[in-house]
């Protein structure tokens, strides 16, 4: 296996007495798309802004690309971040921002990706209006322009929908898909539960600063392996879903049945409900992300520990 | 580094604060001169202050006249806008940490924003300067000046002496950078406070507040020797080039004493820096 993208090891972070981050550690492999869940005060930003250099760990290691992260590390030229809010010099156009910012890295704006970039933003002439007037929306857009800029191998977003509109979330998430198409890596942090579940392939869960769980999608939601299922023939299926080996056990509720799996994939209890000839209707796991991460929080969180001493 | 410093040029340049700013030191010189020139009659009766006094004989010390007067608040506060403002701009915009999730080195990002505040201080006071200049010579010509008994006071009992047109150039341009590097204490104070925080508003307040600390206990001949080492002991020792026909060595403990605040408060604020958490 390839070196991983983004390695966090044995992370801690305190301001005085608090701890923000407590022995995190998190790994992101090529390709991709890391969903970090955690609620308000989990140490989701914390961690993001450790990995991109603003902060300094107060023991651990971060690394991007297999290179230890210090700030201004030339690696950060493979990484497209946004943390926290879009954010720009208000008395400049949208355009001049770009440009600048660009350049302030030593590039020369004929060497970023300035078409796709404005095509991502979507702002038009609004490109070139001062940045005091936009929207957070359009400052949101402008944010992703600005971070494509360099082709990035990884993306750092940090509640990347924040401000923008349903349309606006579908096009940057549709957009994640197309750059992880093309080989983007992607750590993500959000807590639109419904966002991560239908943008991330992996997902690590974090609270009080320590990590919880992490794994799949399918993994995380699968934990209780209960199946919602809806046919033409109820009764048939009933039949012959409890007689298959990887089911463990059948109950009705409503015009379906609720089926739970031992160890068997959704797709293999569609392809025998199929295969017997039914009309399948309706597949869903009866966990969504969101019930799989509240059981977590509610019943995984990690103990209270305290926390090392270190040295000043 | 030369991408950084164009950079914060631009921001610089194209920023309405800029433009007042302009404007102000066009403005208000300009209203200087056209004072000197419409009170002249009322100063030369009252005795006036000695460089304004001596700048309605030539055009050459009208900027003298208007530097003593604007670079002891004024300019000051401009400068220290600029300096409070370097890195607390940055970071009261939130820009800041997109800045530095770049392959961008702090040290050298922070001596761009000291260089281009500092460059623009220096733009300032030439344009105080310039503008004096034009309206003094305008004016008043560009003679020589004899300066009377009265105002050579501090030469310690000359009688008097004559500065030709040749010997006000020189003095004035070595006046101007003397006012502009005057403010190399505060750029280096400016500085660092601006690396303290993230309200570009709270750093060029205490920039501005320990100056003017420094002249209110600076007027406090008690406090005896001390005020050798506040930033603004020896800002207005070079007057004495005109009003005293003396190259004053205070001007040289001034710029030792400069240089010091420079690398005692330069160097912190490139170590908080590069240390600091970057939290805006």
């Amino acid at each position: 296996m390839s070196d991983p993208i983004v390695a966090v090891e044995g992370l801690w972070k305190r301001f005085g007495d608090v701890s923000a981050v407590e022995d995190f550690s998190l790994t992101v492999e090529r390709g991709q798309v890391c969903g970090l869940l955690g609620p308000n005060g989990a140490g989701k930003t914390t961690t993001l802004r450790v990995l991109m250099g603003l902060e300094r760990p107060s023991r651990g290691v971060t690394r991007l690309f297999d290179t230890p992260v210090v700030p201004g590390s030339p690696v950060f030229a493979r990484v497209g971040a946004m943390v926290e809010q879009a954010a720009f010099v208000p008395h400049l156009s949208g355009m001049r921002n770009l440009r600048l910012w660009w350049e302030a890295g030593g590039g020369r704006l004929q060497d970023a990706d300035v078409d796709g970039a404005l095509t991502v933003a979507g702002l038009g002439d609004a490109v070139h209006r001062k940045v005091r007037t936009y929207s957070q929306g359009m400052k949101q857009r402008l944010g992703f322009a600005r971070l494509l800029l360099g082709r990035p191998e990884l993306l750092v977003l940090d509640e990347p929908t924040n401000g923008l509109d349903p349309g606006e979330i579908r096009e940057i998430r549709e957009l994640i898909g197309r750059l992880t198409e093309h080989g983007a890596t992607v750590l993500l942090s959000s807590h639109h539960l419904s966002e991560v579940e239908q943008t991330c392939s992996h997902v690590v869960v974090m609270d009080k600063g320590r990590l919880v769980t992490d794994g799949t999608v399918a993994e995380l939601i699968g934990t209780t392996g209960s199946v919602y299922l809806e046919v033409d023939d109820r009764d048939r299926a009933h039949a012959l879903v409890a007689a298959l080996p990887s089911v463990a056990a059948v109950h009705v509720q409503g015009d379906g049945l609720v089926v739970e799996l031992r160890d068997g994939q959704r797709s293999d209890l569609a392809a025998a409900v199929v295969g017997a000839g039914l009309r399948l209707e309706t597949i869903m796991p009866t966990q969504r992300l969101e019930d799989a991460f509240l059981n977590l929080l509610d019943h995984g969180a990690p103990a209270e520990t305290k926390a090392p001493e270190v040295a000043p | 580094m030369i991408a950084l410093v164009r950079t914060e040029f631009v921001k610089a340049f194209l920023r309405l604060r800029t433009l007042v700013i302009s404007l102000l030191l066009i403005g208000l010189p300009t209203l200087i001169v056209v004072a000197i020139k419409t009170r002249g009659d009322r100063h030369e009766r009252d005795g006036g202050e000695g460089l304004f006094r001596l700048a309605q004989q030539s055009g050459l010390l009208v900027p003298a006249a208007v530097l003593s007067v604007m670079s002891g608040f004024l300019l000051v506060v401009i400068a220290g806008t600029f300096a409070g403002d370097s890195v607390a701009g940055d970071a009261s915009w939130g820009n800041l940490r997109y800045l530095l999730m770049r392959p961008v080195r702090r040290g050298r990002l922070l001596v761009a924003k000291a260089f281009v505040a500092g460059t623009m201080i220096w733009a300032c006071t030439l344009l105080v300067t310039l503008v004096a200049l034009i309206g003094g010579v305008a004016l008043f010509g560009s003679h020589p000046v004899t300066v009377p008994a009265s105002v050579s006071f501090t030469s310690g009992g000359i009688s008097g002496f004559q500065l030709g047109t040749g010997a006000l150039v020189v003095r004035l341009v070595i006046g101007a950078g003397y006012v502009a590097f005057g403010f190399t204490a505060l750029l280096a104070l400016g500085t660092f406070f601006s690396t303290l925080t993230d309200t570009a508003a709270g750093a060029i307040g205490a920039t501005i507040g320990v100056y003017i600390v420094s002249q209110i206990l600076d007027a406090i001949s008690q406090l005896g020797q001390i005020r050798y080492v506040f930033p603004t002991h020896y800002l207005s020792s070079w007057t004495s080039m005109f009003t005293g026909n003396t190259y004053s060595q205070d001007m040289v403990a001034g710029i030792i004493v400069q240089l010091a605040y420079l690398a005692v408060f330069g160097t912190a604020a490139v170590v908080w820096f590069r240390r600091k958490d970057i939290r805006s």
